[in-house]
């Protein structure tokens, strides 16, 4: 369960290209591709990927997320836990050890 | 023969036996890209030997034997290729299942362009030093290390331009080569293509797949993803989307981050500046004309 004192990575498995506004990932799986290994992010999931820092906690993604979108601190809190529980998913993000 | 050279996308890849080296017998499907000349962009020295993977080298892909029979996927040898990897060399292993005289085969491969090594564990005093799958293991890593894009797909050359319709097996590839070519195309591949970048223009060309196949290229006006449709429909793909989508289609093995990475700027230039569609579409000779007509009925 990630909570949002957390503090996110990009994994180290993963290539990623800007292109435009958008990002394509494509984990380091060490098998044969297919379409499920290939991952866009547009909009709010670029911006989310953009503010991973290895600095900075779930809980400040959040809040900079409500002042670059027009929504309230709980639905961009919401946001930034369920997209980062799915980069975590398909391993392309991982929460900072403590410490 | 002793030594042979090939075209192949453009790469002039040139094949030579070692001293105790078996006779080298390429197969039917390479002798129309067949070429002279002293000059070569690679060569590969083939040897006999017993094909050890050198002590520390670590085994960083490993692919099964895989059959589809009607749709099914049956995994017939969990043992089949492998990619090994020590310093700046990479070593491809495999097993010849169709050439049961050649037991295995290593080639030995670096980033820069100029000498690989090939080491066959054969009895026999003639080998094929390209036998399947060796020879799209060699052009894969050929074509990434240059920058270009090994695709599942057919292309076309019609009236100058060309159209490239990829998709995996099943999404219609070879029924849409076949569609053009009876409306007068001529048909670059029906299967697979190399997407090449050249002095800042972009061409498409086949591999030696059938017996006879001889070097063919095109310039791409199109990509085309394809998708069976209940209509004709061209759904334009830009940006992200359209890099991801043609990706998908790509032959990648995904163990090397500097391989992916320049997978993805190639696929970005290409992308960029080649218009990229979904393709709903019938099987139906008047997808020519649709595709022609840029989706105008």
């Amino acid at each position: 369960m990630v909570s949002l004192k957390q503090i996110p990575v990009h994994s180290a498995s993963v290539v990623t290209r800007k292109t435009g506004e958008e990002y394509v990932l494509v984990p380091v799986t060490g098998n044969i591709a297919d379409m499920d290994s290939i991952y866009t992010l547009n909009g709010t999931g670029a911006f989310i990927w953009e503010q991973i820092d290895g600095k900075s906690s779930l809980e400040e993604i959040a809040d900079k997320l409500t002042e670059e979108y027009d929504t309230d601190r709980d639905t961009a809190g919401k946001d930034v836990l369920a997209f980062i529980e799915n980069m975590i998913r398909i391993r392309v993000v991982e929460i900072k050890e403590a410490g | 023969m002793d030594k042979f050279c090939l075209n192949i996308a453009g790469y002039v890849i040139k094949v030579e036996r070692s001293a105790g080296g078996p006779v080298l017998m390429p197969a039917q499907r390479f002798r129309k890209s067949f070429t002279t000349g002293d000059g070569f962009d690679y060569l590969i020295r083939v040897h006999r030997g017993g094909c050890l993977i050198p002590p520390g080298a670590e085994r960083v892909f490993n692919a099964p034997l895989v059959e589809e029979t009607d749709g099914q996927t049956v995994i017939k040898s969990h043992e089949f290729w492998s990619i090994h990897k020590k310093d700046n060399l990479i070593f491809i292993k495999t097993i010849f299942p169709h050439n049961p005289g050649m037991h295995s085969g290593m080639l030995t491969i670096s980033r820069h362009p100029g000498v690989w090594d090939l080491e066959l564990a054969t009895d026999d005093s003639i080998a094929d030093p390209l036998a399947w799958p060796l020879d799209g293991l060699l052009l894969y890593y050929l074509t990434v290390f240059n920058g270009d894009i090994m695709i599942h797909a057919s292309g076309v050359d019609y009236k100058g331009k060309g159209y490239i319709f990829s998709g995996v097996s099943g999404k219609g590839k070879s029924t849409m080569a076949r569609l053009w070519e009876m409306a007068g195309a001529k048909v670059i591949h029906d299967d697979r293509l190399i997407i090449r970048r050249k002095e800042g223009e972009i061409f498409f060309y086949n591999t030696p797949v059938y017996d006879d196949d001889e070097p063919r290229s095109a310039r791409p006006a199109g990509i085309f993803l394809l998708e069976h449709g209940k209509q004709n429909m061209i759904v334009p793909l830009d940006g992200s989307r359209a890099v991801s989508s043609v990706m998908a289609n790509c032959i990648q093995h995904n163990w090397n981050s500097e391989i992916i990475s320049g997978l993805m700027e190639s696929l970005s230039e290409v992308c960029g500046k080649i218009p990229v569609s979904r393709l709903y579409f019938r099987p139906e000779s008047k997808i020519v004309e649709f595709i022609l007509g840029n989706g105008q009925n």
